[in-house]
């Protein structure tokens, strides 16, 4: 499921970092040398995510004007979909995070999306659809803060069938259940797997994973694939 | 069956042209957009959708849901696209009439003329734009559609692509009677009233995410060997002073 792509895309980076590299080498050498490689983000144990922080304003609570009524319908070949309506909250029982802080995502200058501010709140991607409409809905969440684990720190353990509950700002919850957990190396991310059309309402949780680099981040992203029941 | 292959003489013209233009003219654009179909302003739809149209060079396929439009009646959908159009959904001060509503030429400076006709089957061109018998009903409320390999232009292409192309459901019920009626004429067809073609539900399309996240600040990437990471955290910092531009840059574009 790990491809192994060129790395070639970030070479100015790589360039203006070149006169560091000994230095650097030397540095990294020592902190991995104090690693114990179990205790890497994704499938980790006994790490409690820090999702559940209080709730505060939500930025687009009151765009949800078309939904007064969720009910569930049928669309021709769509299975169940339900109206938009932003999420404002999420419950993930199987890695126990658990949320009512969620914040809106947008695009950065690159096209890649943007990440929360704030490491515990998972954020949704406010141009694609609501968790429940037709297509892929977006929720991205830190993996870990600078200073410890984040709110998708255990993404990476969930499993086919683990439930994920998205309440909706109509009142109604999403029920989604996982298909599959992939690790992309981000030079080789499927974008179109995963932000592409869908013919059901699906979701995407999104987080990083691989190996940490002060100057690039993470390497790869782990992308948990869901869709609601 | 006509229209294959007219496209097809023209691929094999574009072909000709192609040397003398340079490499890269054949394609328009890849991409995908989406859009978040939400009701129109004045027009008392109380429904929602969501539309994903997918970009790869000149064809385009298109996905579709929305609910809470007028059961059993054809909803005409299209793809807009305006070079001089704001590139959005109307807004209230789009009503030039002022009657209160906003039918298709209020709305045309925010989303232009029709480029892509959403019908079922058959031509998906402009000419479709009010093929009634090919677009969908609407059964129970809900729209659903579903329909690849849709020829468009190069310059249509590169509009969806760059966030300027504009899906619009048309067919409102103002009065409520369960059916298209009323005095008022359509602007772009007199023989219909002007329910059955003034907008229901819009959304710009709008460039889905490309590539990775970067969801990680590097806290819980290491272990818990506080001795050797702190000597190894002191290495670090002295290289933290050559190379605090780039990390100051990512840091920056982490948190924005």
């Amino acid at each position: 499921m790990d491809a192994h792509p060129e790395h070639g895309g970030r070479r100015g980076v790589f360039i203006a970092a070149a006169a560091t590299a000994v230095l650097a080498t030397f540095g990294i050498a020592l902190v991995v040398l104090g690693l114990n490689p179990s205790d890497g983000p994704g499938p980790a144990t006994a790490v409690d995510a820090a999702g559940s922080s209080s709730p505060s304003a939500v930025p687009f609570a009151g765009a949800d004007k078309a939904s007064k009524e969720p009910i569930r319908a049928k669309g021709p070949g769509f299975g169940s979909l339900l109206p938009g309506s932003p999420p404002v909250g999420l419950a993930i029982p199987s890695i126990d995070v658990r949320s009512t802080n969620i914040v809106g995502l947008g695009l950065q200058d690159d096209g890649s999306i943007e990440v929360p501010r704030d490491a515990s709140a998972p954020g949704w991607f406010t141009p694609g659809p609501s968790p429940g409409q037709l297509g892929p809905s977006v929720i991205a969440g830190h993996v870990d803060s600078s200073t410890g684990p984040a709110v998708f720190y255990r993404l990476g353990e969930l499993r086919p069938g683990d439930r994920v509950d998205v309440t909706r700002a109509d009142g109604s919850v999403a029920t989604f259940s996982i298909d599959r957990v992939r690790t992309y190396e981000k030079d080789d991310f499927p974008t179109r797997a995963v932000y592409g059309a869908t013919t059901r309402a699906e979701l995407r949780l999104i987080t990083c994973s691989g190996d940490y680099d002060d100057d690039t981040g993470y390497d790869s992203n782990t992308v948990a694939f869901a869709h609601l029941v | 069956m006509r229209k294959p292959l007219t496209l097809a003489s023209l691929a094999v013209a574009s072909l000709a042209i192609t040397p003398m233009l340079g490499v890269g003219t054949a394609f328009a654009a890849d991409g995908d957009t989406m859009a978040n179909l939400a009701p129109v302003a004045l027009n008392g739809v109380e429904g929602s959708g969501t539309a994903m149209v997918q970009v790869n060079g000149t064809t385009i396929d298109v996905t579709m849901a929305a609910s809470g439009l007028l059961p059993d009646n054809p909803h005409a959908a299209h793809i807009h696209f305006g070079a001089d159009a704001r590139h959005e959904c109307p807004a209230a001060g789009d009503d030039a009439d002022g009657d209160g509503t906003i039918n298709t030429t209020d709305g045309d400076p925010a989303y232009g003329p029709i480029v892509v006709s959403l019908t079922k089957t058959g031509d998906t061109s402009p000419d479709s734009g009010l093929a009634v018998e090919r677009f969908d009903t609407a059964p129970g409320g809900q729209l659903s559609y579903e329909r690849g390999s849709i020829q468009v232009s190069e310059e249509v292409a590169t509009a969806v692509a760059n966030g300027e192309g504009v899906v619009v459901v048309h067919g409102v019920d103002h009065n409520d009677s369960g059916k298209y009626d009323g005095k008022k004429k359509s602007d772009l067809e007199p023989s219909l009233p002007t329910e059955a073609t003034d907008p229901a539900l819009c959304g710009v399309l709008s460039a889905a995410p490309a590539g990775g996240a970067d969801t990680g600040n590097g806290g819980a990437a290491s272990g818990t060997d506080a001795g050797l990471l702190a000597l190894g955290g002191g290495a670090l910092l002295l290289v933290a002073g050559a190379g605090a531009g780039i990390v100051t840059t990512r840091r920056a574009r982490v948190s924005a």
